[in-house]
């Protein structure tokens, strides 16, 4: 045989072999189209779940349980079944999403029970109205939101207290403090979200020349403005958390959900104030 | 018997009229000389007929009538001209079906390779094809080039068309490197700044360079646009136009060189003159082109589909968040290298560019007319260490050279990289078991006694972490930024949401220079179904 029939020979054999391989593949291609479908979804879902750790916790609640008084669960089941028509939408529960984390909310549809952080109820997120996320970040969010469906549970409801409720007694005895379960409830009940996260509230951090809230409470109460009861800086914290009225920081508005005497154990709200006093 | 000469007449004349079309078809191959040719078989006619194609057809008048038989040898090219264009061809091809999915927007560009890859028929394979193609033409390129070196091909009435060949190597760059930027995800979006970057270390114009290439001092919509121009319009353009000059030269005007044993060597006559003996296009080459295509496809084919090559995509381009470990496309490694050893403008630009004008003055400069290995050590040594100190450089434009990145940061990004596939995101998702796993000296051999099955892979990824950290935190001899003194260390795997599960991976230690205790903490979302990043 001369070399041109050794390659014609072996070039059809190879074309075969190319052939059947790409016939192999292409048959497996409606699967693979699936498979990476399927993938794609589960990675903005993960995606979704980074990008509500950094930037909604703080209001919706680490697990999107929602914060009373301030802003609504986005994990329960009337979020699934009942918001589109409570608010009158006539898209899908997704577009919904992704219009309101968009565009924010000037005013809350629900003032009374979820105030949101002042004004606007909720900012906008989206890059084209001023906010920090390109669009496929938000549909990612939408994403991850949207896989609570499968285990929301039924209706909300109030966290039953492990204790009798703190009262707004603010000279009574507390229990001694764990400043390490203060730092997690005050995420848990949502003060992070007005106090740390955004200032709708006074920030608890030092800033702008003052101390942390720490200092701040002791000096708080000799300053000639204060008209509160407290007499010390244990009090005057307990007394800022259960009876919001009593005196407000000049430059806010009350805000603060009034109902933290009755939601709150008096073991949480000495954690709480044990960890507020460790910020210097 | 009227008849018969009737039936004979009327064959002989459809015959005729056959073999004319065929003729005109195949610009001047009659029906008995393709059979000929396909056979194996010498001309049918005189003069010959296989160099009437070259005459009259377009496409065949652009090849070689022949080659001398002894430049044809495989052991002298390696075939590596032919499979650089081979590669060409297969990104124009695989590159014109890409175009009509793709949209050249910062909004669009990643949705469009998502729906490409997720929607259409063949579609990953085709991107695939695309990338693999595009790895091969730079290798292919840069070795064709090394072997032309080596041979030294280049002297003569070679120089000019090595001289386009450099330009060619330069267009290839421009071609892979832009098309670099279009899935716009983090890999691509920040190896092109990195690239564009070293424009700016120009001298005097630097900045205006920068700003002409990324359309504004961040890649955005402009750069975009503009890389995306350039990829489908510009470099191919100046690719097909040097190209054409660099091929001519050689199908036309010079052939290919023949080995220097056959110009220079003390061989006899007769193997001298079997060697320049003529190897036709028409059978031989074109066979041998085809065959060599179908070659070139199987194993473009089997790396896609029978070793699982498959192009990377990162997640979406993120201006505001630069990914650790983040580096420039490989074939930019060693100036990478070179910017980590002096200056930028020195390293970056003035060294680069005295380097291409070498490489483009090679024939010029080197004087010496012999073209056997053993007659010219110098321009061979010379040769051989530019590719070890090109591979040292590379080596040392790695991320992981030279960069002090402290050691917590090290060792979670080892389990959990940022972009990319990593150990912990090959877990399968039923051994992520949740609960909180502290770094101990003494790790138990199995993390998830309570099921079954274990969690071996899950427990490997652990001990690897554990043992880093242990490492970082105990051993003698390490330097200040690789030091964990004090160490404590957890990963904590929680449910999170319905098939999604959070990872947490926190280490605490003294910072080594003010004793205080210092914590860094990474957390990871992974999914039932994403299979990894």
């Amino acid at each position: 045989m001369s070399r041109i029939n050794v390659e014609i020979f072996l070039g059809i054999i190879i074309v075969l072999l190319t052939g059947g391989m790409i016939l192999a593949y292409g048959i497996n291609e409606q699967a693979r189209m699936e498979e990476y479908k399927v993938a794609q979804a589960a990675s903005a879902i993960e995606n979704g779940a980074a990008i509500f750790d950094n930037n909604c916790k703080g209001c919706h609640g680490v697990q999107g349980e929602g914060v009373a008084g301030l802003c609504p669960p986005l994990n329960d089941r009337f979020f699934f079944t009942e918001r589109m028509k409570e608010v009158g939408w006539t898209g899908t529960l997704e577009d919904y999403i992704i219009s309101t984390v968009a565009g924010g909310r000037l005013v809350s549809t629900r003032p009374e029970q979820y105030p949101g952080g002042g004004k606007p109820a909720m900012p906008s997120w989206s890059e084209q109205f001023g906010g920090p996320l390109r669009n496929d970040q938000i549909r990612d969010l939408a994403a991850f939101i949207m896989n609570w469906e499968s285990t929301a549970p039924d209706r909300e409801t109030e966290p039953s207290l492990a204790g009798p409720p703190v009262g707004t007694d603010i000279t009574q005895e507390l229990p001694p403090g764990d400043a390490a379960n203060g730092e997690a409830l005050a995420t848990s009940k949502g003060c992070a979200g007005c106090h740390v996260t955004t200032n709708n509230g006074p920030a608890w951090a030092a800033s702008a020349g003052q101390p942390g809230i720490g200092d701040r409470a002791a000096t708080r109460i000799e300053q000639d403005d204060y008209n509160g009861a407290a007499t010390s800086a244990e009090q005057y914290l307990l007394e800022s958390i259960v009876s919001t009225n009593a005196y407000v920081v000049p430059g806010f508005a009350i805000q603060m959900p009034a109902n933290f005497g009755q939601s709150l154990t008096a073991q949480e709200t000495a954690d709480l104030i044990a960890y507020m006093l460790t910020i210097k | 018997m009227l008849k018969s000469l009737n039936f004979q007449d009327l064959r002989k004349k459809a015959g005729s009229a056959i073999d004319h079309r065929v003729r005109i078809i195949t610009a001047g191959m009659g029906l008995d000389e393709l059979r000929a040719v396909v056979r194996g078989d010498p001309p049918t006619e005189k003069p010959n007929p296989r160099y009437k194609v070259h005459t009259t057809s377009f496409l065949f008048h652009i090849r070689p009538r022949y080659y001398e038989k002894g430049s044809t040898i495989l052991s002298h090219t390696f075939r590596l001209g032919f499979f650089t264009a081979f590669f060409f061809f297969l990104e124009l091809f695989t590159g014109l079906i890409l175009m009509v999915y793709y949209t050249p927007s910062p909004g669009a560009a990643y949705q469009s390779i998502l729906e490409l890859e997720s929607n259409v028929f063949f579609g990953q394979l085709m991107r695939d094809m695309h990338r693999l193609g595009a790895e091969a033409m730079v290798i292919f390129t840069a070795l064709h080039m090394l072997r032309t070196y080596l041979t030294g091909s280049y002297k003569k009435d070679r120089s000019f068309t090595w001289l386009t060949g450099v330009i060619l190597l330069g267009i290839t760059l421009g071609l892979s490197f832009s098309g670099y930027l279009l899935p716009w995800d983090q890999l691509a979006y920040w190896a092109v700044t990195i690239g564009t970057s070293m424009a700016e270390a120009a001298p005097i114009f630097g900045e205006q360079v920068n700003l002409l290439l990324r359309g504004a001092p961040d890649i955005g919509a402009g750069g975009l646009l503009r890389f995306y121009l350039g990829h489908v319009v510009l470099f191919p353009l100046l690719a097909v136009l040097v190209i054409s000059i660099h091929y001519y030269k050689v199908s036309r005007e010079h052939g290919i060189s023949l080995p220097a044993k056959y110009e220079e060597g003390n061989v006899s006559a007769e193997v001298k003159k079997n060697a320049k003996s003529r190897l036709d296009f028409i059978p031989d080459l074109l066979s041998h082109e085809v065959f060599l295509t179908t070659l070139g496809l199987l194993a473009v084919v089997a790396g896609i589909v029978a070793l699982g090559y498959s192009a990377p995509l990162e997640s979406h381009a993120n201006p505001q968040q630069t990914p650790l470990d983040t580096k420039a496309p490989w074939y930019f490694w060693w100036l990478q290298g070179m910017l980590k050893l002096g200056d930028k403008s020195v390293m970056g630009i003035i060294l680069p560019t005295i380097l291409v004008l070498v490489l483009l003055a090679v024939p010029y400069i080197d004087r010496n007319p012999h073209r056997s290995l053993f007659k010219r050590p110098w321009a061979v040594s010379i040769g051989i260490l530019s590719v070890i100190l090109l591979i040292v450089l590379s080596y040392m434009g790695l991320p992981t050279y030279g960069i002090e990145m402290p050691a917590a940061t090290r060792i979670i990004q080892d389990v959990a990289p940022e972009e990319g596939p990593g150990p912990l995101y090959e877990v399968p998702f039923d051994q992520l078991q949740p609960g909180v796993y502290a770094v101990s000296e003494n790790p138990p051999d199995e993390l998830c006694p309570q099921i079954d099955f274990g969690c071996p892979v899950f427990t490997e990824v652990f001990h690897g972490y554990n043992d880093d950290v242990i490492h970082a935190s105990t051993a003698e001899g390490l330097e200040p930024y690789q030091q964990l003194p004090n160490a404590e260390a957890v990963m904590v795997v929680e449910d999170w949401q319905n098939d999604l599960r959070k990872v947490t991976m926190r280490i605490t230690w003294d910072d080594v220079e003010s004793g205080e205790s210092t914590t860094y903490e990474k957390h990871v979302f992974i999914h039932r179904n994403s299979g990894g990043e």
